[in-house]
Protein backbone atom coordinates (compact mmCIF):
# COMPACT_ATOMS: atom_id res chain seq x y z
CA UNK A 1 0.00 0.00 0.00
CA UNK A 2 2.39 2.39 0.58
CA UNK A 3 3.76 2.85 -2.59
CA UNK A 4 1.08 3.33 -3.82
CA UNK A 5 0.32 6.49 -1.73
CA UNK A 6 3.79 8.22 -2.30
CA UNK A 7 3.39 7.44 -6.40
CA UNK A 8 0.25 10.39 -5.74
CA UNK A 9 2.14 13.38 -6.16
CA UNK A 10 -0.37 15.80 -5.83
CA UNK A 11 -1.97 15.56 -2.82
CA UNK A 12 -2.39 18.48 0.14
CA UNK A 13 0.31 17.86 2.83
CA UNK A 14 0.19 20.95 4.62
CA UNK A 15 -3.67 20.82 5.49
CA UNK A 16 -4.30 23.97 8.12
CA UNK A 17 -2.12 26.03 5.49
CA UNK A 18 -4.69 25.18 2.34
CA UNK A 19 -7.80 25.47 4.97
CA UNK A 20 -6.56 29.32 5.52
CA UNK A 21 -5.55 30.11 2.32
CA UNK A 22 -8.92 28.83 0.79
CA UNK A 23 -10.94 30.95 3.61
CA UNK A 24 -8.88 34.06 2.98
CA UNK A 25 -9.29 33.99 -0.52
CA UNK A 26 -13.16 33.38 -0.40
CA UNK A 27 -13.45 36.26 1.95
CA UNK A 28 -10.95 38.78 -0.08
CA UNK A 29 -12.85 38.57 -2.88
CA UNK A 30 -15.98 39.72 -0.93
CA UNK A 31 -14.00 42.68 0.76
CA UNK A 32 -12.95 43.26 -2.50
CA UNK A 33 -15.82 43.68 -4.53
CA UNK A 34 -17.46 45.33 -1.46
CA UNK A 35 -15.05 48.16 -1.20
CA UNK A 36 -15.46 48.25 -5.00
CA UNK A 37 -19.11 48.74 -4.83
CA UNK A 38 -20.10 45.60 -6.25
CA UNK A 39 -22.50 44.58 -3.58
CA UNK A 40 -24.49 42.00 -6.35
CA UNK A 41 -21.25 40.08 -7.70
CA UNK A 42 -20.25 39.92 -3.73
CA UNK A 43 -23.71 38.01 -3.21
CA UNK A 44 -23.45 35.93 -6.78
CA UNK A 45 -20.34 34.66 -5.47
CA UNK A 46 -21.14 34.13 -1.97
CA UNK A 47 -23.73 31.97 -3.47
CA UNK A 48 -21.99 30.31 -5.76
CA UNK A 49 -19.60 29.06 -2.73
CA UNK A 50 -22.51 27.96 -0.51
CA UNK A 51 -23.52 25.86 -3.63
CA UNK A 52 -19.92 24.12 -4.63
CA UNK A 53 -19.71 23.60 -0.59
CA UNK A 54 -23.56 22.16 -0.93
CA UNK A 55 -22.76 20.06 -3.92
CA UNK A 56 -19.55 18.75 -2.97
CA UNK A 57 -20.95 17.33 0.17
CA UNK A 58 -23.58 16.10 -0.45
CA UNK A 59 -22.33 14.35 -3.60
CA UNK A 60 -25.53 16.26 -5.25
CA UNK A 61 -25.26 14.36 -8.69
CA UNK A 62 -28.38 14.87 -11.46
CA UNK A 63 -26.21 12.87 -13.87
CA UNK A 64 -26.30 9.66 -11.09
CA UNK A 65 -30.40 10.53 -10.22
CA UNK A 66 -31.01 9.11 -14.14
CA UNK A 67 -28.12 6.57 -14.73
CA UNK A 68 -28.30 5.08 -11.77
CA UNK A 69 -31.69 4.38 -11.85
CA UNK A 70 -31.63 2.62 -15.18
CA UNK A 71 -28.12 1.04 -14.58
CA UNK A 72 -29.04 -0.25 -11.30
CA UNK A 73 -32.24 0.45 -9.64
CA UNK A 74 -30.54 2.69 -6.85
CA UNK A 75 -32.84 5.95 -6.05
CA UNK A 76 -30.77 7.51 -3.65
CA UNK A 77 -30.48 10.97 -5.52
CA UNK A 78 -33.77 11.17 -7.17
CA UNK A 79 -35.01 11.23 -3.46
CA UNK A 80 -32.42 14.25 -3.14
CA UNK A 81 -33.50 16.36 -6.33
CA UNK A 82 -37.42 15.53 -5.15
CA UNK A 83 -37.29 17.11 -2.00
CA UNK A 84 -35.43 19.80 -3.50
CA UNK A 85 -38.36 20.21 -6.22
CA UNK A 86 -40.97 20.13 -3.44
CA UNK A 87 -38.92 22.93 -1.32
CA UNK A 88 -37.98 25.18 -4.04
CA UNK A 89 -41.53 24.89 -5.14
CA UNK A 90 -43.58 25.87 -2.24
CA UNK A 91 -40.91 28.80 -1.77
CA UNK A 92 -41.60 29.80 -5.79
CA UNK A 93 -44.88 30.31 -5.31
CA UNK A 94 -44.39 32.28 -2.62
CA UNK A 95 -42.38 34.72 -4.81
CA UNK A 96 -44.39 34.29 -7.70
CA UNK A 97 -47.85 34.88 -5.95
CA UNK A 98 -46.13 38.46 -4.23
CA UNK A 99 -45.23 39.19 -7.81
CA UNK A 100 -48.32 38.67 -10.13
CA UNK A 101 -50.95 37.52 -7.76
CA UNK A 102 -53.63 37.14 -10.14
CA UNK A 103 -52.31 34.41 -12.11
CA UNK A 104 -55.08 33.90 -14.76
CA UNK A 105 -54.21 37.00 -16.56
CA UNK A 106 -51.25 35.09 -17.72
CA UNK A 107 -48.91 36.98 -17.48
CA UNK A 108 -46.17 35.16 -15.65
CA UNK A 109 -43.63 36.56 -13.28
CA UNK A 110 -40.67 37.69 -16.00
CA UNK A 111 -37.74 35.95 -14.28
CA UNK A 112 -39.26 32.39 -13.60
CA UNK A 113 -38.07 29.95 -15.87
CA UNK A 114 -41.06 29.85 -18.01
CA UNK A 115 -40.36 29.02 -21.50
CA UNK A 116 -41.65 27.80 -24.98
CA UNK A 117 -42.70 23.97 -24.35
CA UNK A 118 -42.82 21.52 -26.90
CA UNK A 119 -41.11 18.89 -29.11
CA UNK A 120 -38.09 21.47 -29.05
CA UNK A 121 -37.77 20.81 -25.32
CA UNK A 122 -37.99 17.75 -25.20
CA UNK A 123 -35.08 17.43 -28.19
CA UNK A 124 -33.12 19.42 -26.28
CA UNK A 125 -33.39 17.32 -22.62
CA UNK A 126 -32.81 13.72 -24.85
CA UNK A 127 -29.56 15.79 -26.29
CA UNK A 128 -28.72 16.77 -22.18
CA UNK A 129 -29.36 13.46 -21.15
CA UNK A 130 -27.09 11.34 -23.52
CA UNK A 131 -24.51 14.36 -23.20
CA UNK A 132 -24.40 13.80 -19.30
CA UNK A 133 -24.08 10.20 -18.96
CA UNK A 134 -21.45 9.72 -21.45
CA UNK A 135 -19.46 12.84 -19.71
CA UNK A 136 -19.95 11.93 -16.49
CA UNK A 137 -21.55 14.76 -14.97
CA UNK A 138 -24.36 17.65 -16.19
CA UNK A 139 -23.12 21.51 -16.66
CA UNK A 140 -23.15 22.22 -12.99
CA UNK A 141 -21.91 18.82 -12.19
CA UNK A 142 -19.07 19.40 -13.93
CA UNK A 143 -18.22 22.57 -12.89
CA UNK A 144 -18.41 21.79 -9.25
CA UNK A 145 -15.60 18.47 -10.48
CA UNK A 146 -13.63 20.95 -11.62
CA UNK A 147 -12.84 22.36 -8.06
CA UNK A 148 -12.49 18.94 -6.91
CA UNK A 149 -9.71 18.07 -9.12
CA UNK A 150 -11.52 16.38 -11.55
CA UNK A 151 -9.22 17.08 -15.39
CA UNK A 152 -11.79 15.08 -17.46
CA UNK A 153 -14.37 17.64 -15.99
CA UNK A 154 -12.20 20.85 -16.97
CA UNK A 155 -12.46 18.99 -20.66
CA UNK A 156 -15.91 18.45 -20.93
CA UNK A 157 -16.99 22.44 -19.48
CA UNK A 158 -14.86 22.60 -22.99
CA UNK A 159 -17.25 20.22 -24.88
CA UNK A 160 -20.18 22.19 -23.50
CA UNK A 161 -18.41 25.50 -24.89
CA UNK A 162 -18.50 23.49 -28.01
CA UNK A 163 -21.52 23.19 -27.93
CA UNK A 164 -23.22 26.25 -27.19
CA UNK A 165 -21.14 27.99 -29.96
CA UNK A 166 -22.36 25.17 -32.62
CA UNK A 167 -26.10 25.56 -31.05
CA UNK A 168 -25.73 29.73 -31.24
CA UNK A 169 -24.76 29.00 -35.15
CA UNK A 170 -28.06 26.78 -35.77
CA UNK A 171 -30.10 28.88 -33.27
CA UNK A 172 -31.98 30.43 -35.76
CA UNK A 173 -32.98 27.14 -37.76
CA UNK A 174 -34.94 25.96 -34.57
CA UNK A 175 -36.08 29.13 -33.88
CA UNK A 176 -37.58 28.98 -37.33
CA UNK A 177 -38.57 25.75 -37.94
CA UNK A 178 -39.89 24.91 -34.38
CA UNK A 179 -39.32 27.24 -31.29
CA UNK A 180 -41.03 30.20 -32.65
CA UNK A 181 -44.20 28.19 -33.24
CA UNK A 182 -44.50 26.65 -29.71
CA UNK A 183 -46.15 28.21 -26.32
CA UNK A 184 -44.79 28.93 -22.91
CA UNK A 185 -47.45 26.99 -20.58
CA UNK A 186 -47.35 28.81 -17.17
CA UNK A 187 -49.56 25.78 -14.97
CA UNK A 188 -51.13 28.92 -12.41
CA UNK A 189 -52.61 30.45 -15.40
CA UNK A 190 -54.57 27.82 -16.03
CA UNK A 191 -55.06 26.25 -12.62
CA UNK A 192 -54.30 29.12 -10.26
CA UNK A 193 -51.37 28.77 -7.63
CA UNK A 194 -52.94 26.54 -5.52
CA UNK A 195 -54.06 23.93 -7.99
CA UNK A 196 -50.72 24.49 -9.79
CA UNK A 197 -49.00 23.62 -6.61
CA UNK A 198 -50.93 20.71 -6.21
CA UNK A 199 -50.32 19.31 -9.42
CA UNK A 200 -46.61 19.72 -9.00
CA UNK A 201 -46.77 17.67 -5.42
CA UNK A 202 -48.73 15.11 -7.62
CA UNK A 203 -46.26 15.15 -10.12
CA UNK A 204 -43.52 14.51 -7.62
CA UNK A 205 -45.03 12.04 -5.86
CA UNK A 206 -45.99 10.06 -8.78
CA UNK A 207 -42.18 9.81 -9.94
CA UNK A 208 -41.18 8.96 -6.15
CA UNK A 209 -43.67 6.31 -6.25
CA UNK A 210 -42.65 5.18 -9.97
CA UNK A 211 -39.06 5.47 -8.93
CA UNK A 212 -39.85 3.02 -5.56
CA UNK A 213 -41.56 0.30 -7.32
CA UNK A 214 -38.65 0.05 -9.53
CA UNK A 215 -35.75 0.09 -6.84
CA UNK A 216 -33.50 -2.68 -6.89
CA UNK A 217 -33.22 -2.89 -2.98
CA UNK A 218 -30.49 -4.47 -0.70
CA UNK A 219 -31.54 -6.48 2.00
CA UNK A 220 -33.17 -4.76 4.33
CA UNK A 221 -31.24 -3.29 7.33
CA UNK A 222 -28.90 -1.54 4.52
CA UNK A 223 -26.80 1.06 6.72
CA UNK A 224 -23.88 2.89 4.43
CA UNK A 225 -20.33 1.41 6.11
CA UNK A 226 -18.69 4.28 8.31
CA UNK A 227 -15.76 5.66 6.42
CA UNK A 228 -12.40 5.45 8.44
CA UNK A 229 -10.54 8.28 8.10
CA UNK A 230 -6.70 8.81 8.62
CA UNK A 231 -7.23 11.31 11.29
CA UNK A 232 -9.24 11.58 14.38
CA UNK A 233 -12.21 13.91 15.45
CA UNK A 234 -10.11 14.61 18.78
CA UNK A 235 -10.02 18.35 19.09
CA UNK A 236 -8.59 19.51 22.46
CA UNK A 237 -11.23 20.39 25.71
CA UNK A 238 -11.33 24.08 25.07
CA UNK A 239 -13.85 26.58 23.88
CA UNK A 240 -12.10 26.89 20.62
CA UNK A 241 -11.84 23.02 20.64
CA UNK A 242 -15.21 22.68 20.47
CA UNK A 243 -16.00 25.11 17.92
CA UNK A 244 -13.21 23.15 15.57
CA UNK A 245 -15.17 20.25 16.30
CA UNK A 246 -18.62 21.51 15.02
CA UNK A 247 -16.81 22.43 11.82
CA UNK A 248 -15.14 19.54 11.43
CA UNK A 249 -18.55 17.96 12.06
CA UNK A 250 -19.79 19.74 9.42
CA UNK A 251 -17.24 19.79 6.60
CA UNK A 252 -15.97 16.41 6.95
CA UNK A 253 -18.42 14.78 6.94
CA UNK A 254 -20.64 13.34 4.06
CA UNK A 255 -24.11 15.29 4.00
CA UNK A 256 -27.17 13.16 2.56
CA UNK A 257 -28.56 14.20 -0.73
CA UNK A 258 -31.81 14.92 0.98
CA UNK A 259 -30.19 17.88 2.95
CA UNK A 260 -27.96 18.84 -0.29
CA UNK A 261 -31.47 19.15 -1.97
CA UNK A 262 -33.09 21.40 0.74
CA UNK A 263 -30.30 23.55 1.08
CA UNK A 264 -30.11 23.99 -2.92
CA UNK A 265 -33.94 24.81 -2.97
CA UNK A 266 -33.55 27.47 -0.17
CA UNK A 267 -30.27 28.85 -2.21
CA UNK A 268 -32.55 28.78 -5.21
CA UNK A 269 -35.56 30.34 -3.15
CA UNK A 270 -33.44 33.45 -1.64
CA UNK A 271 -31.84 33.68 -5.42
CA UNK A 272 -35.75 34.31 -6.91
CA UNK A 273 -36.58 36.99 -4.09
CA UNK A 274 -34.05 39.26 -5.42
CA UNK A 275 -32.75 38.60 -8.39
CA UNK A 276 -33.36 35.27 -10.82
CA UNK A 277 -33.66 31.70 -10.16
CA UNK A 278 -30.20 29.54 -10.58
CA UNK A 279 -28.51 28.56 -13.69
CA UNK A 280 -25.44 28.65 -15.05
CA UNK A 281 -25.29 28.14 -18.86
CA UNK A 282 -26.12 31.60 -19.87
CA UNK A 283 -22.52 32.48 -18.57
CA UNK A 284 -20.90 29.51 -20.16
CA UNK A 285 -22.75 30.42 -23.64
CA UNK A 286 -21.38 34.35 -23.14
CA UNK A 287 -17.72 32.78 -22.23
CA UNK A 288 -18.10 30.66 -25.99
CA UNK A 289 -19.10 33.61 -27.89
CA UNK A 290 -16.67 36.00 -25.90
CA UNK A 291 -13.56 33.26 -26.59
CA UNK A 292 -14.19 33.05 -30.36
CA UNK A 293 -14.47 36.67 -30.88
CA UNK A 294 -11.21 37.10 -29.79
CA UNK A 295 -10.62 34.91 -33.17
CA UNK A 296 -12.72 37.58 -35.33
CA UNK A 297 -16.02 35.88 -35.22
CA UNK A 298 -18.37 37.82 -34.52
CA UNK A 299 -21.56 36.64 -32.25
CA UNK A 300 -24.63 35.36 -34.30
CA UNK A 301 -28.07 37.42 -34.07
CA UNK A 302 -30.00 35.01 -32.26
CA UNK A 303 -33.90 35.30 -33.26
CA UNK A 304 -36.40 35.78 -30.69
CA UNK A 305 -33.67 35.14 -27.84
CA UNK A 306 -34.61 38.78 -25.59
CA UNK A 307 -38.09 37.32 -25.27
CA UNK A 308 -37.22 34.02 -23.84
CA UNK A 309 -35.84 34.53 -19.86
CA UNK A 310 -34.06 31.50 -18.33
CA UNK A 311 -30.68 30.78 -19.43
CA UNK A 312 -31.05 32.88 -22.48
CA UNK A 313 -27.63 33.87 -23.87
CA UNK A 314 -26.78 37.99 -23.36
CA UNK A 315 -24.21 39.43 -25.12
CA UNK A 316 -23.62 42.74 -23.70
CA UNK A 317 -21.08 44.16 -26.72
CA UNK A 318 -18.31 46.07 -24.75
CA UNK A 319 -19.70 44.77 -21.43
CA UNK A 320 -17.58 43.36 -18.48
CA UNK A 321 -16.12 40.25 -18.70
CA UNK A 322 -17.26 39.82 -14.77
CA UNK A 323 -20.79 39.44 -14.78
CA UNK A 324 -22.77 38.90 -12.07
CA UNK A 325 -22.95 35.01 -13.24
CA UNK A 326 -19.68 34.74 -13.84
CA UNK A 327 -19.12 35.11 -9.80
CA UNK A 328 -22.04 32.72 -9.92
CA UNK A 329 -20.20 29.75 -11.75
CA UNK A 330 -16.31 30.91 -10.71
CA UNK A 331 -17.97 30.33 -7.39
CA UNK A 332 -19.02 27.03 -7.57
CA UNK A 333 -15.80 26.16 -8.88
CA UNK A 334 -14.52 27.15 -5.80
CA UNK A 335 -16.84 26.38 -2.91
CA UNK A 336 -16.35 23.04 -4.28
CA UNK A 337 -12.70 23.52 -4.31
CA UNK A 338 -12.81 25.07 -0.75
CA UNK A 339 -14.98 22.29 0.44
CA UNK A 340 -13.25 19.36 -1.10
CA UNK A 341 -9.90 21.33 0.55
CA UNK A 342 -11.72 21.04 4.27
CA UNK A 343 -12.73 17.34 3.94
CA UNK A 344 -9.01 16.46 2.42
CA UNK A 345 -10.79 15.57 -0.58
CA UNK A 346 -8.84 17.58 -3.24
CA UNK A 347 -6.86 15.62 -5.66
CA UNK A 348 -5.70 16.10 -9.48
CA UNK A 349 -7.85 13.16 -10.74
CA UNK A 350 -6.29 12.34 -14.14
CA UNK A 351 -8.04 9.83 -15.93
CA UNK A 352 -5.52 7.29 -17.00
CA UNK A 353 -7.87 5.88 -20.53
CA UNK A 354 -8.04 8.01 -23.24
CA UNK A 355 -10.93 6.97 -24.11
CA UNK A 356 -12.46 8.72 -21.58
CA UNK A 357 -11.66 12.40 -22.70
CA UNK A 358 -13.09 11.70 -25.38
CA UNK A 359 -16.27 10.85 -23.76
CA UNK A 360 -15.97 14.19 -22.17
CA UNK A 361 -15.76 16.05 -24.88
CA UNK A 362 -18.17 14.50 -27.25
CA UNK A 363 -20.36 14.42 -24.28
CA UNK A 364 -19.62 17.67 -23.03
CA UNK A 365 -20.53 18.93 -26.70
CA UNK A 366 -23.78 17.01 -26.75
CA UNK A 367 -25.15 18.25 -23.71
CA UNK A 368 -23.67 22.11 -24.10
CA UNK A 369 -25.86 21.75 -27.87
CA UNK A 370 -28.87 20.34 -25.56
CA UNK A 371 -28.52 22.96 -23.05
CA UNK A 372 -28.31 25.62 -25.35
CA UNK A 373 -31.44 24.82 -27.22
CA UNK A 374 -33.60 23.89 -24.19
CA UNK A 375 -32.14 27.33 -23.16
CA UNK A 376 -31.12 25.34 -19.65
CA UNK A 377 -29.15 23.27 -18.16
CA UNK A 378 -30.49 20.46 -15.20
CA UNK A 379 -30.21 23.65 -12.84
CA UNK A 380 -31.80 26.47 -15.31
CA UNK A 381 -34.21 24.33 -17.45
CA UNK A 382 -35.34 21.91 -14.95
CA UNK A 383 -34.28 22.39 -11.03
CA UNK A 384 -35.55 26.00 -11.62
CA UNK A 385 -38.38 25.24 -14.28
CA UNK A 386 -40.46 22.70 -12.40
CA UNK A 387 -40.87 25.13 -9.17
CA UNK A 388 -41.32 27.95 -11.34
CA UNK A 389 -44.52 25.97 -12.25
CA UNK A 390 -43.92 26.03 -15.75
CA UNK A 391 -44.62 22.89 -18.02
CA UNK A 392 -41.39 22.98 -19.62
CA UNK A 393 -39.50 21.75 -16.61
CA UNK A 394 -41.46 18.26 -16.84
CA UNK A 395 -40.75 17.94 -20.72
CA UNK A 396 -37.05 18.70 -20.10
CA UNK A 397 -36.60 16.23 -17.11
CA UNK A 398 -39.09 13.90 -19.35
CA UNK A 399 -36.08 14.35 -22.03
CA UNK A 400 -33.06 13.55 -19.51
CA UNK A 401 -34.59 10.26 -18.60
CA UNK A 402 -34.79 9.55 -22.35
CA UNK A 403 -31.48 10.47 -23.02
CA UNK A 404 -30.12 8.98 -20.22
CA UNK A 405 -31.58 5.54 -21.01
CA UNK A 406 -30.37 5.83 -23.98
CA UNK A 407 -26.74 6.36 -23.04
CA UNK A 408 -27.04 3.65 -20.23
CA UNK A 409 -27.34 1.12 -23.14
CA UNK A 410 -24.34 2.15 -24.72
CA UNK A 411 -22.47 2.40 -21.50
CA UNK A 412 -23.32 -1.32 -20.74
CA UNK A 413 -21.88 -2.26 -24.14
CA UNK A 414 -18.94 -0.54 -23.82
CA UNK A 415 -17.45 -0.09 -20.12
CA UNK B 1 -0.04 -12.01 7.54
CA UNK B 2 -1.31 -14.82 4.98
CA UNK B 3 -4.87 -13.12 4.67
CA UNK B 4 -3.02 -9.96 3.52
CA UNK B 5 -1.22 -11.91 0.60
CA UNK B 6 -4.56 -13.00 -0.49
CA UNK B 7 -6.82 -10.11 -0.48
CA UNK B 8 -6.63 -8.76 -3.99
CA UNK B 9 -6.20 -4.90 -5.41
CA UNK B 10 -8.80 -2.74 -7.85
CA UNK B 11 -7.89 0.00 -8.79
CA UNK B 12 -9.59 2.57 -9.95
CA UNK B 13 -8.34 5.84 -9.63
CA UNK B 14 -8.87 8.36 -12.13
CA UNK B 15 -12.22 6.37 -12.82
CA UNK B 16 -15.29 8.53 -12.42
CA UNK B 17 -19.07 7.74 -12.25
CA UNK B 18 -20.30 4.87 -12.93
CA UNK B 19 -17.05 2.93 -13.44
CA UNK B 20 -15.46 2.35 -10.33
CA UNK B 21 -18.72 0.62 -9.24
CA UNK B 22 -18.91 -1.32 -13.09
CA UNK B 23 -15.78 -2.79 -12.74
CA UNK B 24 -15.59 -3.90 -9.04
CA UNK B 25 -19.28 -5.35 -10.16
CA UNK B 26 -17.55 -6.98 -13.12
CA UNK B 27 -14.79 -8.59 -10.50
CA UNK B 28 -17.44 -9.98 -8.28
CA UNK B 29 -19.68 -11.24 -10.93
CA UNK B 30 -17.43 -12.19 -13.70
CA UNK B 31 -15.35 -14.83 -11.67
CA UNK B 32 -15.89 -18.25 -10.82
CA UNK B 33 -15.80 -19.02 -8.16
CA UNK B 34 -16.62 -15.20 -6.94
CA UNK B 35 -13.85 -13.86 -5.30
CA UNK B 36 -13.74 -14.28 -1.09
CA UNK B 37 -12.49 -10.47 -0.49
CA UNK B 38 -11.64 -7.54 -3.10
CA UNK B 39 -10.29 -4.09 -2.26
CA UNK B 40 -11.26 -1.16 -4.59
CA UNK B 41 -9.07 1.68 -4.05
CA UNK B 42 -10.75 5.29 -5.26
CA UNK B 43 -10.00 8.60 -5.55
CA UNK B 44 -14.11 9.27 -6.91
CA UNK B 45 -15.98 10.48 -3.57
CA UNK B 46 -19.23 9.20 -5.20
CA UNK B 47 -18.00 5.86 -5.59
CA UNK B 48 -18.17 5.25 -1.58
CA UNK B 49 -21.93 5.27 -1.59
CA UNK B 50 -22.72 3.60 -4.63
CA UNK B 51 -20.38 1.16 -4.66
CA UNK B 52 -21.29 -0.76 -0.37
CA UNK B 53 -24.98 -0.98 -1.64
CA UNK B 54 -24.16 -3.08 -4.93
CA UNK B 55 -21.48 -5.38 -3.27
CA UNK B 56 -23.65 -6.31 -0.61
CA UNK B 57 -26.82 -7.34 -2.64
CA UNK B 58 -23.93 -10.15 -3.54
CA UNK B 59 -24.05 -10.63 -0.78
CA UNK B 60 -20.30 -9.34 0.70
CA UNK B 61 -19.56 -7.03 3.77
CA UNK B 62 -18.07 -3.58 3.46
CA UNK B 63 -15.30 -1.52 5.15
CA UNK B 64 -13.65 1.71 4.05
CA UNK B 65 -10.52 3.17 4.75
CA UNK B 66 -9.15 6.84 3.71
CA UNK B 67 -5.59 6.15 2.72
CA UNK B 68 -3.94 9.21 1.43
CA UNK B 69 -5.75 12.51 0.65
CA UNK B 70 -8.77 11.98 -1.39
CA UNK B 71 -8.54 8.20 -1.74
CA UNK B 72 -10.03 5.05 -0.07
CA UNK B 73 -9.97 1.93 0.23
CA UNK B 74 -12.82 0.11 -0.01
CA UNK B 75 -12.49 -3.59 1.66
CA UNK B 76 -14.88 -5.94 0.50
CA UNK B 77 -15.38 -9.44 2.24
CA UNK B 78 -17.72 -12.59 2.02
Amino acid sequence: MQNIIDTNRFKITNYSFWVWATIIAIAGLVLILSITDQPVPAIYWIVGIVFGITVQRSRFCFTSAFRDFFLLGQTRMIKGILVGLAVSSIGFVMVMSTVAPNPGFGSFPSDAHVLPVGLSTLIAGTLFGIGMVLAGGCVSGSLYRMGEGYIASWVAILGVMIGLFLLNNTWNWWWDNLISQEMAVWIPAELSYSGALGITAIGLLVVLFVALSRERRVTAGFVMPEIKKLDTHETPATTTGEIIGYLKNIFREEWSPIVGGIILAMVNIILFIRFHPLGVVGEISRWATSFVNLFGIPPVDLKGIDGLGACAAVVVEGGSWFTETFFLNVGIVAGAAASAIFAREFKLRVPRSPVRYIQSIIGGTIMGYGAGLGLGCTLGAFFSAVPSLALNGWVYALGLAIGSYISVQWIKRFP
Amino acid sequence: MSDELTVELLDVRGEICPYPMIRTNKELDGRDPAPQTLDVLTDHPPALSTIPPEAMKRGYGCEIEEVAAGEWKIHLFK
